[in-house]
Order: structure tokens, then sequence, then C-alpha cells
């Protein structure tokens, strides 16, 4: 009897791992149908509730598809799935607007030379911990940031006011920039004027009694950063498992309005399951992939909303050699050095079909470097906007002489030598990458330019792009730009991340005026035009190869409400609502 | 046996010096390094990237890197995590109970599995039973465990409702209750028995074959003439003389259980040791990278040493000397 027991466990053990199988391959269209049909009739109620007033209370549970580092403080943090977490429970004392403006949001400011700044504080505003937020507080986050123990990359934001770099070099015991005036009222000095020292000023405090007497060095691994962070925005962190998932609860004593959500439990979801969870309910709101896009949109519990991006993709030309001790552009690589060539290069390029197929339309053609929602970004109109046109590039290579000479179906070098452009592209775990690399090769072998492509490791890759390695010709890359629209940092000659080396001192001139106080005063369309003008040069002399700039995707449960989103990025998460 | 033991722990100490030169030369000749992920306009610059190279004494030579690693490891700083910036060590035993607790979850399910299919497998050799369960077996082998993980997923939480998705714990739930241990082992068991159910092939088929053989050997013969009944002779005499090769695998097992399952856990988002290491890989974190490695090699030496302790245990005809 006891024999046989044992018989039919297994058996049903079997049983069930062969319904495992067969749910592998079979019925999941049945299955599914029933589901959706089920959530059709609670969507119908939902939607008008969460289009309509804002409700108190409820628990959202907010997605994202990487795990976070764990660094929960904003003057540590190192990657932007961890600036995602910070901005739920902390906030800045300056923000943006849709245009990329600063605006006052705890700090007000008052300046007359761009050079000395006086900030007004809010009063009232408290920690998590029940301290009051004081000039103090924002100091000692200056003040920390240029520590030499200090082991984050904010420094750049701190280093212009005056009196840091002796601060940093222990020659002094303050920042002489700095001057407390009162609890509420500081004011900055920066070591010249400049029209952009707002923008790049760093404008988050660090809560001064709770870490005040942490080591400097220690800091990014105490437990104001790691288990118990604090902020003082609308919600204030109760738990954190490393990892996976935070939970969050309204702040009682925020200073900024009503907060609407009881809770938000913020959880890590793996890209392979985030069309589930949607589905399920499990998660309410989540940044997508493009990828699972056309997954979600039929979803019906489920809306998709797009803003714009602040990145841009393009292919680059290696132009030259740079030299890292001297910060110039010492070479320049023959090779790509014909205008008409790169030009015919970006003709033969049909970047919107490309787009589509590999960004399933949740991304924009470019044609110059500078996202679109910049507000100094150039209009179409004023620039070339390299229609396909492989007739065209046609055109333009036999004009500079890259003709087939020997018949093999391939364009030679105007010399009669052998041309093969080498593209390289970088290459991870993910398999589209090759395919999106292959599409530009063939684009280009379309117009007889023969095309050899690289797949690097991408640690490696972008080792080699940065040292001008000799293998890197024309390179597939990325930039993503914050809120300050000026591109010196990525265009200037004697710029480290100037990949394609790019040497205009025409071009170069124009980013200076337009950071040249004396010339634009704070005169912000006198800006706009030098860019424009910039950006016409870089637009026809195609250092780079213009491709896209992407949209930043969001799915929403129907019973969310209240958020909302701008090219700065989403609104204070107090404002958002959930029905039940 | 204690002599032996001893003799075997001081035979580890070189083989984990050679290891820990060949896994540090690896680690420093994969290319770029902890930093070249970091460049991000938004975020850093340049001349912060050069600073923490110097810093982290990246421009020092190799043998000037290694000795100043090798002389913190031996008196027990690890060093900090470049990616967390915390102390590799804590980085480490964070996840050490998460990898534990699926680790033997998912051995309890093989074992659990494994025996009852290759005792019946064993005694009834060539059967429809026995070739049906050597056939689930390789097939369950072969497939790859992310494609098991996606459907297990699809299928058990999201079409059944059954098990959570993903996670290790219901953050909600209070630290330390009741409730707590009964939501970490519902998150446990779906990622516990894509990983347990998978991999019983090879105890499986060692148990079957060993039972096999025994079942010709004389002893069982004897056993039989005296009347002893046929379950008992499988239950006792055979099984326990059969078990002894799977001591050999439980040595690997040893280090296996703290060496996670790095696609599992990345697609049930269950924070553990094999999410972390591929990650301190593909960050260049070395402090938490050679952590790992050398932790990771000491268990594997130690479990070949627990398995040759435990041969002795389970059949005393093995005497170690």
């Amino acid at each position: 009897m006891k024999k046989n027991k044992s018989l039919l466990w297994l058996f049903a053990l079997i049983l069930v791992l062969s319904a495992f199988l067969a749910a592998c391959g079979g019925d999941d269209n049945g299955s599914s149908s029933d589901d959706s049909e089920k959530k059709e009739e609670t969507e119908t109620e939902t939607e008008s509730t969460a289009e309509g007033e804002p409700q108190t209370g409820g628990t959202l549970v907010y997605g994202i598809d990487a795990p976070p580092e764990g660094l929960f403080s904003s003057a540590f943090y190192g990657i932007a799935t961890d600036a995602e977490v910070i901005a739920l429970f902390d906030e800045p004392l300056i923000d943006y607007n849709e245009n990329l403006e600063p605006v006052p949001n705890v700090a007000s400011w008052e300046t007359e030379d761009n050079k000395v700044f006086t900030f007004t504080f809010e009063e009232g505003v408290k920690w998590h911990n029940g301290e009051e937020l004081t000039v103090n507080d924002w100091v000692f986050a200056l003040e920390t940031i240029a520590d030499p123990d200090y082991d984050g990359p904010r420094y750049s934001n701190v280093q212009t006011i005056e009196g840091a770099e002796a601060f940093r070099n222990g020659e002094a015991d303050t920042i002489s920039g700095i001057e407390v005036v009162s609890d509420y009222e500081i004011k900055i000095t920066f070591d010249e004027a400049r029209v952009n020292n707002l923008t790049n000023l760093w404008a988050y405090p660090l809560p001064e009694a709770a870490m005040g007497d942490i080591p400097v060095a220690e800091m990014s691994a105490s437990e104001f950063v790691i288990t118990n962070p604090i902020g003082i925005g609308p919600f204030k962190v109760d738990k954190i498992v490393q990892g996976e998932s935070v939970e969050f609860s309204k702040f009682e004593d925020y200073w900024n309005g009503d907060v609407n959500l009881d809770k938000i439990v913020l959880r890590v979801i793996d890209n392979s399951s985030v069309v589930g969870a949607l589905q399920n309910n499990d998660v309410d709101m989540i940044s997508l992939q493009p990828v699972s896009g056309p997954e979600v949109e039929p979803l019906e519990n489920v809306e998709i909303t797009t803003y714009p991006g602040l990145s841009y993709y393009y292919v680059g030309f290696k132009l030259g050699k740079f030299d890292s001790e001297s910060q110039t552009i010492t070479e320049e690589n023959p090779k790509y050095q014909d205008k008409q060539l790169r030009q015919a290069m970006m003709y033969a390029l049909n970047r919107q079909e490309w787009v589509d197929a590999f960004f399933f339309g949740y991304a924009n053609v470019v044609n110059a470097p500078v996202p679109s929602s910049h507000w100094n970004a150039a209009d179409n109109s004023e620039l070339n906007t390299y229609e396909y046109d492989p007739e065209k590039a046609k055109t333009l290579l036999d004009e500079a002489g890259y003709v087939d000479q020997n018949g093999d179906g391939f364009r030679e070098d105007p010399n009669g030598d052998e041309f093969v452009v080498k593209f390289s592209h970088y290459a991870t775990g993910n398999p589209t990458f090759e395919a999106r690399a292959q599409a530009i090769t063939q684009y280009w072998e379309e117009v007889g330019l023969k095309t050899e492509l690289e797949m690097v490791e991408v640690n490696l890759y972008y080792d080699m792009v940065e040292k001008d390695d000799p293998s890197i010709e024309t390179f597939f890359g990325g930039w993503g730009t914050g809120a300050d629209p000026d591109p010196s940092g990525l265009w200037k000659a004697d710029q480290l991340w100037n990949y394609p080396r790019y040497n205009n001192p025409e071009a170069d001139k124009l980013l200076d005026d337009a950071l040249d106080i004396e010339i634009v005063g704070t005169d912000q369309d006198k800006r706009t035009d030098l860019y424009i003008e910039w950006q016409k040069i870089v637009n026809e002399e195609v250092p780079m190869l213009y491709i896209a700039e992407l949209e930043e995707i969001v799915a929403l449960n129907n019973r969310v409400g209240g958020v909302e989103y701008d090219v700065s990025g989403q609104n204070n998460p107090a404002e958002w609502f959930v029905t039940e | 046996m204690l002599k032996y033991s001893i003799r075997r722990l001081l035979g580890m100490i070189p083989m984990l010096i050679l290891i820990s030169v060949v896994v540090f030369s690896l680690a420093k000749l994969m290319p770029g390094d902890s930093l070249s992920g970091e460049i991000d306009p938004n975020n850093t610059n340049p001349e912060y990237i050069a600073e923490m190279r110097e810093k982290l004494g990246y421009n020092d030579p190799l043998p000037v890197q290694y000795w100043n690693w090798i002389t913190g490891f031996v008196q027990g700083d690890f060093g900090k995590s470049t990616k967390y910036k915390r102390p590799a060590f804590d980085v480490i035993m964070e996840k050490v109970p998460n990898t534990l607790f699926l680790g033997i979850m998912s051995l309890i399910i093989t074992y659990i599995l494994a025996f009852m299919m290759g005792m019946y497998s064993g005694r009834k050799p060539y059967t429809i039973g026995d070739n049906a369960i050597a056939g689930i077996n390789y097939v369950m082998l072969a497939i790859p465990s992310f494609v098991a993980a996606v459907f297990a997923i699809y299928f058990f939480a999201f079409n059944l409702n059954w098990f959570p998705f993903g996670g290790s714990v219901d953050i909600l739930v209070e630290t330390g209750s009741a409730e707590y241990y009964l939501s970490r082992l519902h998150h446990v068991l779906l990622p516990a028995l894509v990983l347990g159910a998978m991999s019983t092939a090879s105890y499986t088929q060692f148990l079957r074959n060993d039972i096999i053989e025994n079942s010709r050997k004389d002893f069982v013969r004897t056993a039989r003439a005296k009347g002893t009944p046929m379950k008992k002779i499988y239950n006792v005499h055979i099984l326990r003389n059969s078990i002894i090769p799977l001591v050999t695998f439980l040595g690997f097992d040893f280090a296996a259980l703290i060496g996670g399952a790095i696609i599992t856990e990345t697609i049930f988002t269950y924070p553990g040791i094999g999410m972390l290491f591929l990650d301190s890989v593909t960050n260049r974190d070395y402090p938490t990278l050679m952590a790992l490695t050398m932790l990771l090699s000491f268990l594997t030496l130690a479990g070949n040493l627990i398995a040759d302790l435990l041969y002795g245990i389970v059949d005393p005809r093995i005497r170690l000397e």
C-alpha cells in the first residue's frame, strides 16, 4: 500500500511538470483573452474616476526595471536608477520648468551680475527626522562635496564657488564664497560671472543634524545613505529591502501642500515580467524600454504616456587624435576629412526606417546634437534635414572622387585605393544591437561604400573610443544631456569627451561666446542665436551623423491619476493619487 | 581523521594564493575599469574620473596593486566596493541569506525529486516508467533556465496567481513576524522549483545506475535467500550503498549553494550572490569580485574536504588517514 502511494505521488509530480511544459507551448491565447475581458469591466469604472478629483489614501506601486545600487543620497548616488528613487523622497532647492529654466522651489534667488547670488529659503521646511531645514544644511552639503575625502562625482557643481578650490586643498576651513546671512538667507559668490552659474550649482541640501558627525570618507557607507535616507520630499523612506524594494509613506509635515497617497511601494521588476505585471495590476507605473511598448499598448488597464527625452544617438567619425596631457587635438586622421563623404554617408541612411524598426516609433530623427526640447535647439527649418536620398549620396560621392574604378561594385577612394568604412558598435547581451548596426552598414553598402562591422564589448569599446584607438574609425554612440543645454563639454576641441575630435575654432568660438556674460549678458535670445549658429555649422559639417533622440515611455495603470510629465521629468509625487 | 583534515586545510593555502594571483590578473586584464562605465556628462566629468583612478590606485603597476589588495585581504579588509561605495564584505553578507535560502530550498527539491525518481527507475529499469523518467530528466536539463523561469512566472504567477512573480519578500509585512517568514517562503518557492526541478538529471541517473548495479551484487542475493522483504533490501541495503557517489556531488553543491544562480536570480529579481557576482564582473568592481571569487574557491575546496570526510561516515569501509 505504501509503495503505491509513493508511486501515485510520482505520477502526480510528472503530471504537474508536463502540464507546465504544455503551458509553455499551447493555449495562452485562451486564458489571456479571458483576463482582458475581466479587466475591461473594471477599467470602465476606474478610468472615469482616475480622471476626476484627486483622492487621498491608497498605495501606489512604482516599478523600476533595474536594481538600484542603494546610494540613496543626492550627493552620493552614481546612477540614474538611484536618482529615480531619490526623486520620490527628496527634492532640490531649485527646480526646472518645462523649458528647462530654473524656477524657485524651496529657495528663491536674486542676482544682479550673475556672480553674487542671494538665496532665500522657505521657512518651516522639515526634514524627515523632524529637524528644520536651514541654509546651514546646504552649506553642509556644499562643504561635504568640496571635501578632499568626498568620493562622489559632484565636485564640478561646487568648483565654481569662490574659494572652493582652496577649501579642497586644505588651505581654508570654509569656502570663502559662501556667506550665511541668517537661517533662511545665504549669499553665494562665484569665482567669475557666468550665464550658467545657477544651473551648474549643486542645489540639494544634506541633513547636517543627522550626518554632521560622520567623517566625509565614511558618509557614502553610512545609514543615512544606505538604510535610512532622509530627505525633504513628500514621502519618507520606511523600509528598504536592498536590491528589490523600498517602502515610502506620506510625510505629514511636508512643506509644499497636501500629499494624496498614503504609501508608495517601489519594486524592481525584471524586463521579462514587466508586461505581465502591468496586465495583472501588480504595478501601477513604470518606465518602459521601447521594445516593450508594442506589447503594452494593447493592454486595456494600462495607458502609455511619452515625453521627450534628453538623449541622442549618433554615428561619429574619428577625425583626429586627442592628447589628454595638453588637452589638444594633436593629429588629424585623413580618412574621413572630406565633408562630402560624410554628408553622403548621412544621405545614405534611412534614419526614419531605422528608428521605426529598432525603437518602435519611440524616437525621433534629429539633425543636430541638441535634443529638440532644449530652448536653444534649432528648428529643423534652419537645418539641413538630410532626408533619405541614396541618389544624392551617390552624386556626392562621385563629385568627391569616390568612384568604382575596378568594377567590384564598391567605390575606391580618390587615389584609386580600396576604400572600406570600418564601423564599430558596442556589444552587450542585447541581441538587437548587432542587427541595428548591421542595418547601418547595409545603407552604406547600398550607395557603394564597402563597410565592415565590428562589435566590441561595451567596456572595451568606450575605452577604445576615448583613447582614439586606431581600430575605431566610425563608431556608434549616445549622449544624454542635462538641464543645462550647453554642449561645450562634448564638443569643444579641448574636451576629452569630444570623441569625434572635431576641431573647428569658429564653432568653439560660438560656444564660448554663448557662455560669455560680456557678450550675451542675461539675454537668453542672444544665447539662442549663437547656439543656433553653432548647430548650423555642425549640421553642415557632420562630424557625426545625428541619428535620433529617444522618447521616455511610461506605463500608467488606469487607477493612477495626477501624474504629469514634461521634459524635466515627473511632477511632484505629492500630487499623485490612486482610485481603488 | 583530524590529522587528515588539518593536512588538507593547510594544503589549501598555496592553492588559494595561486587562485588569487590568477583571478586578480584576469580581472585586471579585462578591458576597462570600474570607472569606464561612468561616462555620462550629466553626472561626472573627465577630471573626476581621472582623479578617482588615481585615488583607487589604478595607475599603480599591477604587482603593487596586487600586494596592496592581498595585504588588506589577509588582515580581513576586503576593500570597498567601487560600485556600492561600501565594504565589499557587507555587500556580500547582505546577499548571502537570500542565496543560501534559495540554494537550500532548490537542493531539497532536487533531492526529493531525484530520490523518488531514481529509486523508482533503479527498481524497475528498462520499463516505460524508467524511460519516461529519463526522458523528462534530460528534457529538463536541456531547457535553458531563463526559458523555464519566464514560463514559470507566466504560468504560475500571472495566470494562476499561486506565487509572486519576483522579489524575495513582500516589503509591507513586518520584518521578523511569522507572516514575514511565510512571505519569504512563498517568494522563494517558485525560483527554487525552477532551479531544483530542472537539475535532477544527474542525481536521478547516478542513483538509478547504482541501484541497478548493487541489486546484482552478492549481498543482495544473500539477503533475498534469507527471506528479507524486497522493500527492505532496496530501501536499506541497496540505497545506503548507492548514496556514496551522490556524496561526491554534495561537495560541489556546497559551493553552488552560495554561488547562486545568476539568471534565475535576475529574472525573479531575487537579490543574491549570483546577480552580485555578474554585476561585479560587468562593472569591474574588483574588491567585490575578488572577495567573491576567493569565497567561492574556498567553499569549493572546503566542500570537497567535507565530501571526503562524509565518505567515511556513509561507508565505514572507507578509512581516511
